[in-house]
């Protein structure tokens, strides 16, 4: 399969807006990428420079080395799986997967060898003769990756493949894409704002906003030790919580609770000392039992845990929200107090907004 | 590059078609339809008015309507390798072989009067270039509807019977 190497990548359309600003990307032969983010933050746009369907402003793409810059699209060798399946409805799902391969004019039995090959791995073998619109959406979406593995490219890419399945559709479709990977063992870029898709799928995970790339690492990375507030806010469901604190001798003092610093923190923070930093807890690292007090205004059991959505200490004001997710079923009715602890915390620069390390 | 044996060929060759069309079967009654379209037009280039206006004008007419509305019916079905349209072609083709000695010949051996020089002359209804050309158009049709439904009966048998192996196989 293939390297890829994106060295200081600008997009700046023809209207002066800049989609994407310095990006840069070593892709491994056989990794998944994932490039995650919000609607609007450059992804797509990042995808599609690499794919040729859009103009590289800035920088250099190269492709096992060789620089493919300008490379028009048809010459990169490289198979795109687009949200919208962009399959043709008058043709068969096996004309739809023959084509790219008919138009090079690839001999025609060697094209029935790859496609019946694709839609066993795939599973389509009995939809060969179906067209699209007979499909159901997740097989409309198989269809489509299975014709970009017909073509045998160097590189997958995908833009949002499972925005339009419903939810059970997407786990099953995600579990495909991710035997796909490991049975081609290809490299793939994987456009998602979906950060359940990121999490599972990605060897490694790009977090981009507004255009600028803010953190790359492997899925547990980015969970565990975010770069900045943005990746802790966007990476984790329920988000993180995040509150204004001022560090006073051996504890961080918020408006709603003082939390106790332990000794490998209190090194940490050492320079914050007098000063207002961000604290940033994951639902998930809440327990019960502790001295900080949450009043209830809702209580979702999800069977496995309870989503507890709360005020410290009853008062409704926006740094007074938490929201903790709790093991077990829990029976809370709206205005019950609960204590709580923090068994894990993050710490964020205010100004920077840089995690402190 | 994928090489293969020439017995995995006609292994996939017979397989291919259960997930292709007979495009060769509908292509040629496309075009037994186009010359068939070619030949009634070319029919009015002479003066045939004089002699055309009878019975044989409605039957000429209709038939031409059936054969296209039949022929179209049977291209879509060849295409999916259905055995009873390929049958059916042929006998279309003959149809078009017998017609080559109906109208165009009719109307060839027919005389009318025309006045040349302020003198009345017998002359064909269907002059030899127009007749020729007629008798040409629908040998052409004969030969589509023929080579379609004898390519398109071949297929769907060997379809037929890959299939039914296939089944005992499995």
């Amino acid at each position: 399969m293939a390297n890829i190497s994106l060295q200081h990548l600008d997009k700046i359309y023809d209207n002066k807006v800049q989609a994407v600003f310095d990006f840069n990307l070593e892709v491994k032969d056989g990794e998944f990428i994932v490039l995650v983010g919000p609607s609007g933050c450059g992804k797509s746009t990042t995808l599609r420079m690499v794919a040729g369907l859009e103009d590289i402003s800035a920088g250099k793409l190269l492709l096992d080395g060789k620089d493919i810059t300008s490379a028009p699209a048809k010459d990169r060798d490289m198979a795109m799986v687009f949200q919208n399946y962009a399959l043709y409805g008058h043709m068969t799902v096996y004309e739809n997967m023959a084509f790219s391969l008919t138009l090079r004019k690839e001999d025609p039995n060697v094209i029935h060898k790859k496609v019946l090959a694709a839609a066993e791995i795939l599973g389509l073998t009995d939809q060969l003769n179906k067209k699209p619109k007979q499909l159901s959406g997740g097989q409309r979406q198989r269809v489509a990756m299975g014709r970009a593995i017909v073509r045998n490219p160097k590189v997958f890419l995908f833009d949002e493949p499972l925005s339009n399945l419903d939810a059970k559709l997407r786990g099953a479709t995600r579990r495909e894409i991710l035997l796909l990977h490991k049975r081609m063992n290809a490299t793939m870029l994987y456009v998602t704002h979906d950060q359940t898709e990121a999490l599972t799928l990605a060897d490694r995970i790009v977090c981009m906003s507004m255009g600028h790339v803010q953190q790359v690492g492997t899925p547990l990375e980015l969970y565990d030790t975010p770069a900045n507030l943005f990746v802790a806010s966007f990476i984790g469901l329920p988000p993180m919580n995040f509150f204004n604190v001022r560090m006073e001798g051996d504890q961080l003092e918020g408006s709603f609770f003082a939390y106790k610093l332990t000794a490998e923190q209190k090194e940490l923070l050492k320079d914050y000392q007098g000063r207002e930093l961000v604290l940033g807890v994951r639902p998930e690292d809440i327990e019960t039992g502790g001295d900080i007090d949450v009043q209830v205004f809702s209580n979702e059991n999800l069977g496995m845990s309870t989503l507890v959505h709360g005020r410290l200490m009853g008062r409704n004001t926006q740094d007074a929200q938490i929201t903790c997710k709790l093991r077990g079923w829990c029976d809370y009715k709206s205005g019950d107090h609960v204590n709580v602890k923090f068994s894990k915390c993050h710490f964020f620069d205010k100004e920077t907004t840089n995690a402190i390390r | 590059m994928m090489t293969l044996s020439l017995e995995d060929k006609k292994t996939i060759q017979l397989d291919r078609m259960r997930y292709t069309k007979n495009t060769f079967s509908s292509s040629m009654v496309y075009l037994a339809i186009l010359f068939n379209v070619l030949y009634f037009v070319s029919i009015y280039e002479s003066d045939v008015g004089s002699w055309y206006y009878a019975w044989i004008i409605g039957v000429s007419i209709v038939y031409n309507l059936v054969f296209m509305l039949i022929s179209f019916l049977c291209s879509e079905g060849v295409k999916n390798y259905k055995l009873g349209y390929g049958y059916l072609l042929l006998g279309l083709g003959v149809g078009q072989i017998v017609r080559m000695f109906i109208l165009p010949a009719m109307a060839h051996a027919a005389v009318t009067k025309r006045v040349i020089e302020k003198k009345a002359v017998e002359v064909p209804v269907m002059e030899t270039p127009q007749y020729v050309l007629t008798i040409v158009l629908l040998a052409l049709s004969a030969a589509c509807c023929f080579a379609a439904g004898l390519v398109a009966v071949k297929r769907s048998r060997t379809l037929a019977a890959y299939n039914a192996s296939l089944v005992e196989k499995a």
